[in-house]
């Protein structure tokens, strides 16, 4: 059936750019910095998975632990790069936003000059298996791909709720100055949180070079969407990331079965504009309680 | 201290020739200490003289002329061609002028060096540079209405190069299919750059900052995705080319690439213009007023900061759609490149490089990383890493790019020095300068002052000697250090002035201290009780010469 195989695309795409929106939310909403050198860090993880996958071995599960962990690399990188030095001085969200763009756009040369820019595959990470059942087939990837990202996103969401950094990082979320005030360090937090989504965009790359390639300028949609949906769903609120997920994927679904998928993106960002018309901080965003810096 | 008493002095008493019997004749007394080196010692300025950079130089220009300079203004506004000071010079008592404002000789510099450069430049070189020459006009256009969104009007707009894009595409399809002539092109330009402008002014009344910057980031985003699938704007070819342009084919490669510096020079100058006119006057100085976190308050004066937001929008929409008409006219045709987010991030190095808010951050900013990313081409993809390391150091350690320079290291230097004022403030019933500025008798600070300096004269002059010498006889004629000691301890006001109280039931006295309150009993010092007066004399003196020695 066409209509499965477009919604279970959907929800493919969907739990992926779910998990890279889920990690721009935090950063903005813990540490007020929007990283938009996620771009980098999502090709740097997907190169660093590859270079794994060429030199040591090419398990899936290990490949995919080596692309998060040097997601969360990357993640560590940017934020001692462009979050320590200048998270306390004037103008520092337009500086941060700067200092991002700045790092995305060195990285990705960096990175198209030390690889060339011809693009690398990674080998089957979730085998080459098939389920069939009521007319809907159902490949190896896509079910892994379901699965890794939920079951990442719940364990981010457990670390966040149960832990004790958790806990530092909900407070900063909620008042970063009261949050500073009984002791919770800016510094180290931000090497946590920028770690932790490093890590969530490392996984997005690796589940996302199962469909496509990985290539120096290939996190450059991602991250598009991945902000577009956070954006939708209100920066800073992982439900409305959640929800901005879904209904945006409807969408895609909806706009590939009815007029085709040129219009895919025109369709996407009039119906951002539209939710951000009426609600300007985004669908789950409370004007008053959004982050001002 | 043995140095000290090897040379120490007698004190002869001149009483003694009248009255004998319980005078001593010579007694040791302490070396003369000159008042006047603590004086000095007060007086001095511990300041560090440096040579330069306390005061802002001016030039001083001879003769008058200030009423000249003021009396002639550029044609269409009322601007004065330079702000030019004129005064007596009090020493030599002749005529000078000071130029105040020196920006407007940088820019007729700047932009005759520009005019300048095909006819200097050498053979070799011409094709690379003007070539770089004619991105450079092109894009420091582009960052002038970009500069007036992002600094004018504080929109944190990123789709700029997709306004631009837009109006290039749409008048070079134009062109190629309804045969339109060149000088068209700009002014269609413009109306596509007004509708798409106005389409996305939309949301820009109710977004704000970020949230606008990351929509119009994907704004971007789709107009590339868009124009890079259709087949109409050749997807195929990786662009659409063969639009009407106005370089004549006939004449020589080198004779083209002029006319296409001087065309690009001249839709600078335009866009300078228009900043100028947007920037410098009515709706630039109302969004003064309402700059960032400040809208509430402009806001409440009666601005209507939204409004003039919207029409700077709206205005440099206008220019950036045709900009992009004469982007098409200037090559024939546009490539996909322009949408790219390349193109996005060098457009904002440029920007953030030069610093923003300012017309010449813009065009130094296109100036420097065009040099890198069109003259240096041999570099390869170093080139971009190198522009991308200079924006990354800028936004670091600048707070608004190379032209905030002075204005950080002023803020910078005042920081130090007032640093150093504080640690070179001294207590000691001295007033601190914060204080002093609050004083209500001025007359306060100088005694202060002054009794601070006889303090530390008087400490000196505490020595053993003086002490014994008062133990002795705590009346009558003094050695000169111990008759200042007195004095000035008699001197002291009422309030804790310390006293004795004769004590008739045991015949003895004790040490009280004034109230300094008419009707307000003495209190108590001490519980010891002397046997005579002389005794309680002593006492009271030991008293204040450790109060002095502890102030």
């Amino acid at each position: 059936m066409d209509v499965w195989f477009v919604i279970s695309n959907t929800i493919v795409l969907a739990c992926i750019y779910g998990t890279l929106a889920i990690g721009v939310s935090i950063t903005w909403s813990s540490l007020g910095f929007l990283n938009l050198a996620y771009g980098f860090i999502f090709a740097f993880s997907g190169y660093g998975a590859w270079l794994f996958a060429q030199h040591v071995s090419t398990f899936g599960p290990a490949v995919l632990a080596c692309g998060i962990l040097s997601g969360a690399l990357g993640g560590v990188f940017v934020c001692a790069l462009a979050f320590i030095p200048i998270h306390d001085k004037p103008n520092f969200t337009i500086r941060g936003l700067i200092a991002t763009l700045a790092i995305n756009l060195i990285g990705t040369q960096s990175l198209l000059w030390w690889f060339g820019p011809r693009s690398k595959n990674l080998p089957e990470i979730f085998g080459t298996w098939k389920l069939s059942f009521s007319g809907v087939t159902l490949t190896a990837d896509r079910v892994g791909n379901v699965i890794t990202s939920v079951l990442m996103l719940l364990l981010v969401l457990r670390w966040m709720r149960s832990s004790r950094r958790g806990l530092e990082i909900r407070a900063m979320m909620m008042n970063p100055h009261a949050a500073s005030i009984v002791g919770i360090g800016v510094r180290r937090t931000s090497f946590y949180v920028m770690a932790i989504t490093g890590a969530l965009a490392g996984l997005a790359a690796v589940l996302l070079s199962q469909t496509y390639y990985i290539s120096p300028f290939g996190g450059l949609t991602p991250m598009i969407k991945a902000v577009s949906i956070a954006l939708c769903g209100g920066l800073g609120s992982v439900q409305g990331a959640v929800i901005a997920a879904v209904v945006l994927g409807l969408n895609e679904a909806l706009t590939t079965v009815s007029i085709g998928g040129r219009y895919v993106l025109i369709t996407q960002f009039l119906m951002i504009i539209l939710i951000l018309l009426v609600r300007p901080r985004g669908i789950a965003g409370i004007l008053d309680r959004a982050r001002e810096a | 201290m043995t140095e000290l008493s090897s040379i120490q002095r007698t004190w002869r008493n001149p009483l003694f020739v009248w009255d004998g019997s319980q005078e001593a004749e010579k007694l040791p007394t302490p070396t003369f200490v000159s008042h006047q080196e603590i004086w000095e010692a007060t007086r001095a300025s511990r300041a560090k003289l440096l040579p330069v950079g306390r005061l802002r130089y001016y030039h001083k220009w001879a003769g008058h002329g200030q009423n000249l300079w003021r009396r002639s203004r550029y044609f269409p506004t009322r601007r004065r061609v330079l702000r030019i000071r004129g005064e007596y010079n009090k020493k030599s008592l002749r005529r000078e002028k000071t130029i105040i404002d020196k920006r407007p000789i940088w820019w007729v510099m700047g932009l005759v060096a520009l005019a300048l450069v095909p006819l200097l430049t050498p053979a070799s070189l011409e094709n690379t540079l003007l070539t770089a020459g004619v991105t450079f006009g092109i894009y420091a256009a582009i960052n002038l209405c970009w500069m007036l969104v992002i600094g004018t009007a504080s929109i944190f707009s990123l789709a700029t190069y997709a306004i631009v894009g837009t109006a290039a595409f749409v008048t070079a399809y134009s062109s190629t299919m309804f045969g339109l002539p060149w000088w068209l092109l700009p002014p269609l330009g413009a109306l596509v750059g007004v509708i798409f402008g106005g389409i996305i002014a939309l949301p820009a009344t109710r977004l704000d900052g970020f949230y606008y910057a990351l929509l119009t980031l994907g704004l971007n985003e789709l107009c590339r995705v868009y124009f890079v699938t259709s087949r109409e704007f050749g997807s195929a070819t990786g662009g659409l080319y063969g639009a009407a342009t106005y370089i004549p084919q006939d004449w020589s490669s080198s004779g083209q690439l002029q006319l296409a510096y001087y065309a690009c020079f001249a839709v600078m100058l335009l866009a300078l213009l228009l900043y100028r006119f947007v920037n410098g006057r009515r709706l630039g100085r109302i969004l003064r007023m309402a700059p960032e976190k400040r809208e509430a308050f402009a806001e409440a004066t009666g601005v209507n900061f939204r409004q003039a937001r919207v029409r700077v929008f709206l205005i440099s929409s206008v220019g950036l759609g045709f900009i992009g008409g004469f982007y098409s006219a200037n090559y024939g045709g546009v490539a996909f490149s322009i949408f790219s987010f390349d193109t996005v991030l060098l457009g904002l190095a440029m920007l953030v490089i030069g610093g923003i808010g300012r017309s010449e951050g813009a065009v130094l900013g296109t100036l420097i990383v065009v040099f890198f990313d069109k003259v240096l081409i041999t570099l390869g993809p170093a080139r971009l890493i190198i522009i991308g390391l200079i924006m990354l150091f800028v936004v670091l350690y600048l707070r608004n790019g190379l032209f905030g320079i002075k204005q950080q290291f002023r803020s910078w230097r005042d920081k130090k020095k007032s640093e150093r004022r504080s640690t070179r403030a001294e207590k000691g019933g001295e007033m601190l300068p914060e204080e002093a500025t609050e004083a209500r008798n001025v007359d306060d600070l100088y005694r202060r002052r002054y009794d601070k300096m006889q303090r530390e004269f008087l400490k000196t002059l505490v020595k053993p000697e003086v002490i014994e010498e008062h133990r002795r006889a705590p009346q009558g004629q003094h050695s000169e250090a111990l008759e200042r000691l007195l004095i000035y301890f008699r001197n002291q006001p009422q309030p804790d002035k310390y006293a004795i109280t004769a004590l008739q039931s045991i015949n003895g006295f004790r040490i009280v201290a004034l109230s300094g309150h008419r009707g307000v009993a003495p209190r108590v010092v001490e519980d010891k009780i002397y046997r005579s007066p002389a005794e309680a004399y002593h006492g009271v003196f030991l008293r204040r010469v450790q109060d002095l020695l502890e102030s």
